[in-house]
């Protein structure tokens, strides 16, 4: 632990370990009623639409009713006459901002993107055009009358589409849109593979998913002369918001105040703005009079990004006693057109086998640019990864011939397997998923289930139970530039009550009130008298907010260490005023008392009144006031752990699945209250309930969205829930505090659970395809042995591959080809000099310069980013290029470049050890 | 409230009503209990010039009996419907019917002769109306007209009403004290339109079917009448009914679809076993009696 790097005192040599003699440990750990309730409960909330401001204009879009083609004329003529309506924008207008859309890494998108359509539209949705008009309705009116002429072209929907058909970027080679891993499985992996006694082979269709926050996207922004912007946006951080737009719109001058009171749920939308946000923004100040934009739910449902839409294929080889030996993954995810970060899920093969003693994974992952609305991220972005792998354990184990939770139990890494390290290098020290799983089958009696199970059966009731286990990187820091520590800065006023502002930010699950446990109980105050104020950027400092499961951890660890510091002050001016011992200071429900002196007992109050006022008695050299700040950099990563039993029953003659029991059993560390832990879990179980049976995001083969209202979109309502049942293990993290994070777990875990509960229900009528979300008419399909689907779009597959065989559609630059793979040696081959390059790293693109300095076959030369500059040595030979460079961050690795230079242009790979490789181009600078 | 703009008003009669939609030539949409018209306004997939909101009619309220059967207001809200005590003896289908339709919350507001005119042919109400033989009875300023409900439906939220017309009423005929009643509904979620439902009553006199109502909801474009199922009762006496038998012949008056929540031929597959199991229970429970 470092020392405090920002504190108002002389503090020099604190232990956060050591538990500060104020405080009652009354907080930390209960279930104390949360502060926002009776704010929200009563519709007291203050969410983007409740903001009103003198002068304020709102705004419609209108948007793209095709998913792909050229725009030949847009005529706003007719619109513009309307009563009521001010202005009109569209791209053309907005261009002088010269606003490129920035990803959550804080780098432009792979695809430039653009806050208006460009020329071009991508999917049905895209807005087009930005009207101003004294109402909504109004701009609707307007929206309504805009004429758009398309010059139309085939969309590419799907994954298959994607792999097939058109670039749906002109000027692109192809459609993947990020990649890693290897092309071809290693001849050892595959050996292995191949030579196995048991080769299971399991493939997972995971359908699109609709975030679906309550409150849909917002934004009210507002420029207040030439320095101050304003903004109301419903965001997971104000910070991040603040800090994205003032390098997406290059404001460095001007500040920015993002203001996010109250949040409707975020899931990881919110992270950052995006078109119709910024559009906004910009409109603002060029229109000059505060606007309002709020998403409607079919905007929301059709243009908002989206999430998941993955298909995965996971080999995993056994021996005969069920002990893992290798495996394979090949994964990819649509990414729409626009995706707030090129992604191909790299988290999905770094953590598919973290948990367990895999000896060896090889992988490839891609991420396929298509014509839907771009893709976003979903509480568990990486999910996909415990719902394959649990999933195909149940398989294997039904395959072999045995029982599941043994076949875990051989090969769950235990505690005392620890240290270690994962087969993708993850290092392991307290993961803790085979004593959840222990602990949940003290919860849940499986042979008693197993007897009615197999006595339901005789009677035509067919129970299934599914166990699935996980772990999860929860509060990560250091690694990605956005994803910070967090910062806690506290205050005992003079009226002796506490405030303390913070980094975090609540989505509605109750920040204000752990952090005020924390303070209360660090402290030695009533819970009462703390408040907390977060939900602005112009409070606390910079942090992701609701994002990685992270606030508990990293804020909670904040709150104490700037709690502890403040502590420390209080006894030290109390000891001073009281003529006592600093260790004979006790605080105790905003009382501070002397060992064994009650007579010398006094108010916090008052012992606060003299720190701000009587600056004379104060001791010397102590700086007056209460307060204290702590910003916390924890451990890298902090491990959640979890298993979790689910019992169904399936209606074989409807193919209806009823969730007759539920037990979580997780191991999130120090629960700071545990009512605020279990409805982070409760609510992720209900969201992998929604994907697992209910949410879809469908498309025709046109690209346009089948599901635009809640009336074709089924979202989990409270009927489809059940009670869930709650089990903790609490083994403390190593971070401050012992928190681990509770975000997103349970919709990670809950789909395997529940995939796995219903895959054994069925087990006497075959495996199930998980092929989700599992509706009736698939469920009776395997019951039936049949398939009881719709019949395939067939029309659809006919027509790209009729269009792609007629030739393209839109203008490929003949020029677009030029990768490492031609190695044939070039004939302008100079290579000294300095090159611009990108490399597509799993964080985005990221954009370098490259010295090359020749001598013969001698290659020297550096790389430099804004991370630093690197120098290198190597070989070459023609214009083929090859050389290493060690890295530190975000793990330690070599780099091996292998570049071909061919006139002004370089292209190659870059081998990331694990990671495998990733695509390197650039030009001459 | 974000809809294209529409002028209002709130006729105190069904005359005033009739007259306004007569002068609006098809320009109005009659605003009742407003479950679907107003999302569909905010949606702007409905752009009347008018909104003739029938809520302050006092004549198209209530529930009542008349002529030996029973005349339910179209105004009449789902909510008091279900605490009706005139349903409650004489249609007691129709009440577990309303039940289903939609949640607490929008039954609070919506109203039974609303979803009877809107013809979702998913939904409870229409089908319910096509098996009890109810009769839609409509006007406008040319004059009444009584519709049997079988007739009403053409299609997915399309009847037969001409654009000056109201609904005034919805009359069920007498169903003999003691008839059977038949109904079930598969959804996903309670509240959700139907993946496939059945709805009917059977009249009973000297241990035989005297009079039989059938209708499938969620099962092709508008409530569809279960015909031949209703012939293959007539005059059967109780035990000898297969249920299986009427079920393979309801469903041939069936014309399923597919979409994003089942498929055509689940719809087939699981209506026909939802039928004959609805029968056999109803049938038994009359045994019980």
């Amino acid at each position: 632990m470092s020392a405090p790097d920002s504190t108002t005192g002389t503090q020099a040599g604190h232990q956060p370990a050591a538990r500060p003699r104020s405080g009652s440990g009354r907080y930390i750990g209960q279930r104390v009623p949360r502060k926002e309730d009776s704010r929200l409960l009563t519709g007291r909330g203050q969410f983007v639409d409740d903001i009103t401001l003198p002068g304020m204009l709102h705004v419609a879009f209108a948007r793209s009713p095709i998913a792909r083609g050229r725009i030949v004329s847009i005529d706003t003529d007719v619109a513009r006459d309307i009563a009521g309506v001010h202005a009109i924008y569209t791209q053309q207008d907005l261009a002088p901002f010269n606003v490129d859309l920035l990803s959550f890494y804080l780098v432009p998108p792979e695809v430039e993107t653009t806050p208006l359509a460009n020329g071009r539209v991508a999917y049905v949705g895209e807005p087009i055009a930005l009207v101003i008009a004294d109402s909504r309705p109004v701009a609707e009116d307007a929206a309504s009358l805009i004429e758009v002429v398309f010059a139309e072209e085939d969309p590419v929907v799907t994954i298959d589409d994607a792999r097939r058909g058109m670039p749906v970027h002109p000027g692109a080679e192809d459609n993947i849109a990020a990649q890693m891993g290897e092309e071809e499985i290693d001849e050892d992996l595959q050996a292995q593979l191949d030579g196995a006694p048991h080769l299971i082979t399991h493939r997972v269709v995971h359908q699109r998913i609709s975030q679906s926050p309550m409150e849909t996207r917002g934004v009210v922004a507002t420029r207040d002369g030439a320095e101050e912007l304003t903004l109301y946006i419903t965001c997971q951080s104000p910070h991040l918001v603040a800090r994205w737009v003032s390098l997406a719109l290059g404001l460095p001058q001007t500040a920015i105040r993002v203001i996010a009171k109250d949040v409707g749920g975020g899931f990881g939308l919110k992270n950052h703005p995006w078109m119709e946000e910024t559009a906004v923004i910009l409109a603002a100040q060029l229109f000059n009079r505060p606007l309002k934009w709020i998403e409607d739910r079919y905007e929301n449902l059709i243009a908002a990004n989206q999430a998941r839409e993955q298909e995965m294929v996971l080999q995993i080889a056994l021996d005969d006693e069920g002990k893992l030996i290798a495996s394979h993954g090949d994964y990819s995810v649509n990414n729409g057109a626009y995706p707030q970060l090129s992604e191909c899920n790299i988290a999905v093969h770094m953590f598919v086998w973290a948990a367990y003693k895999m000896p060896r994974y090889g992988f490839l992952t891609r991420g396929w640019y298509t014509n839907t609305v771009g893709y976003a991220a979903y509480r568990g972005p990486w999910a996909m990864e415990s719902l394959i792998r649990e999933t195909a354990l149940d398989v294997a184990a039904r395959r072999i011939g045995i029982d599941p939770i043994e076949l875990r139990r051989r090969n769950l890494v235990t505690l005392q397997d620890q240290p270690t390290t994962s087969c993708m290098d993850i290092p392991l020290e307290d993961i803790t998923p085979a004593e959840c799983l222990e602990k949940l089958l003290q919860a849940f009696d499986v042979s008693a289930f197993r007897k009615e199970q197999e006595a339901g059966r005789l009677q035509g009731r067919h129970l299934g139970l599914g166990i699935a286990t996980y772990v999860e990187p929860t509060g990560a820091a250091g690694a990605i530039t956005t994803m910070t520590g967090e910062l806690a800065q506290v205050r005992i006023e003079p009226t002796g009550k506490v405030t303390a502002t913070m980094s975090t930010h609540s989505q509605g699950h109750g920040t204000a009130t752990t952090m005020a446990q924390i303070f209360a109980d660090r402290l030695g105050v009533a819970y009462e008298d703390v408040t907390v104020f977060e939900g602005d950027s112009s409070r606390g400092g910079f942090s992701p907010g609701a994002a990685g499961s992270r606030q508990g951890v990293i804020a909670g660890g904040a709150a104490i260490m700037a709690a502890d510091l403040l502590a420390t002050r209080v006894r030290q001016l109390a000891a001073h005023l009281l003529e006592a011992e600093v260790d004979a200071i006790t605080v105790d429900d905003g009382m501070v008392h002397v060992e064994g002196a009650p007579d010398k007992s006094r108010s916090l109050a008052e012992i606060a009144s003299t720190a701000y006022g009587e600056p004379d008695r104060l001791p010397p050299g102590f700086e007056a006031g209460l307060e204290a700040q702590y910003r916390y950099q924890p451990p890298p990563m902090t491990f959640s752990s979890a298993a979790n039993a689910c019992v169904v029953e399936v209606d074989i003659d409807t193919g209806f699945v009823k969730i007759l029991r539920w037990i979580s059993s997780e191991d999130c560390g120090t629960a700071i209250n545990p009512s605020v832990v279990e409805g982070q879990i409760a609510g992720g179980l209900a969201q992998a309930i929604g994907m697992v049976l209910l949410e879809e995001v469908r498309f025709d083969a046109r690209g346009n969205p089948l599901a635009a209202t809640y009336k074709d979109y089924h979202l989990p309502a409270i009927s489809d829930v059940p009670d869930f049942e709650f089990v903790h293990a609490s083994t403390p993290s190593q971070s401050v505090g012992g928190m681990r994070g509770v975000g997103e777990g349970g919709a990670i875990i809950g789909a395997p659970a529940l995939v796995n509960a219903i895959a054994d229900a069925l087990a006497p009528f075959g495996e199930v395809p998980v092929d989700l979300p599992l509706t009736p008419t698939k469920i009776l399909g395997v019951i039936e042995g049949r398939d009881l689907r719709s019949k395939p779009d067939s029309d659809q597959h006919q027509f790209i591959a009729e269009h792609t065989a007629a030739g393209p559609q839109v203008e490929v630059p003949a020029t677009a080809a030029g990768t490492a793979d031609q190695t044939a040696a070039p004939a302008d081959i100079r290579v000294d000099g300095d090159w611009n390059m990108v490399l597509s790293t799993p964080m985005g693109p990221q954009e370098m310069t490259g010295h090359f300095e020749t001598d013969g076959q001698a290659l020297s030369g550096y790389l430099s980013s804004p991370e630093g500059q690197m120098e290198f040595t190597g070989t070459v030979e023609g214009g083929n290029l090859k050389f290493d460079l060690k890295v530190q961050k975000p793990m330690k690795i070599t780099l091996k470049y292998t570049l071909a230079v061919n006139g002004d242009k370089i292209a190659g790979k870059c081998k990331m050890g694990i990671f495998g490789s990733a695509k390197v181009s650039g030009t001459r600078a | 409230m974000k809809p294209a703009p529409f002028d209002y008003v709130a006729p105190a009669t069904i005359d005033e009503a009739c007259a306004v939609l007569a002068e609006a030539h098809g320009g109005a949409a009659v605003l009742a209990g407003g479950q679907t018209l107003m999302p569909l306004l905010n949606l702007r997939m409905s752009q009347p010039f008018i909104l003739v909101d029938i809520g302050k009619i006092a004549e198209l309220k209530g529930i009542s009996r008349a002529n030996g059967g029973t005349h339910v207001g179209p105004m009449t809200r789902q909510c008091d419907a279900i605490e009706s005590k005139i349903l409650a003896q004489d249609l007691p289908v129709l009440v577990q019917a309303i039940r289903h339709v939609g949640h607490h919350q929008t039954r609070n507001r919506g109203t039974v002769g609303g979803s009877i005119t809107l013809g979702e042919p998913a939904a409870e109400l229409p089908a319910t109306a096509v098996a009890l033989k109810a009769t839609i009875e409509v006007r406008s300023i040319r004059g009444t007209r009584q519709i049997p409900a079988a007739e009403f439906y053409i299609g997915p939220y399309m009847n037969v009403l001409e654009e000056d017309e109201l609904v005034t009423g919805i009359r069920f005929p007498e169903w003999s004290s003691g008839h059977i009643t038949v109904f079930h509904e598969l959804a996903q979620r309670p509240g959700d339109f139907a993946l496939v439902g059945i709805v009917g009553a059977l009249a009973v006199d000297s241990g035989r079917v005297a009079r039989a109502g059938l209708a499938w909801f969620g099962m092709g474009p508008t409530p569809m009448r279960a015909t031949a199922a209703e012939q293959m009762l007539l005059g059967q006496p109780l035990h000898e009914i297969d249920p299986q038998a009427v079920a393979e012949s309801a469903i041939a008056d069936t014309a399923p679809f597919d979409d994003q929540q089942a498929s055509a031929e689940y719809r087939r597959t699981v209506g026909m076993r939802i039928f004959a199991r609805t029968l056999r229970e109803a049938l038994r429970t009359r045994e019980v009696a």
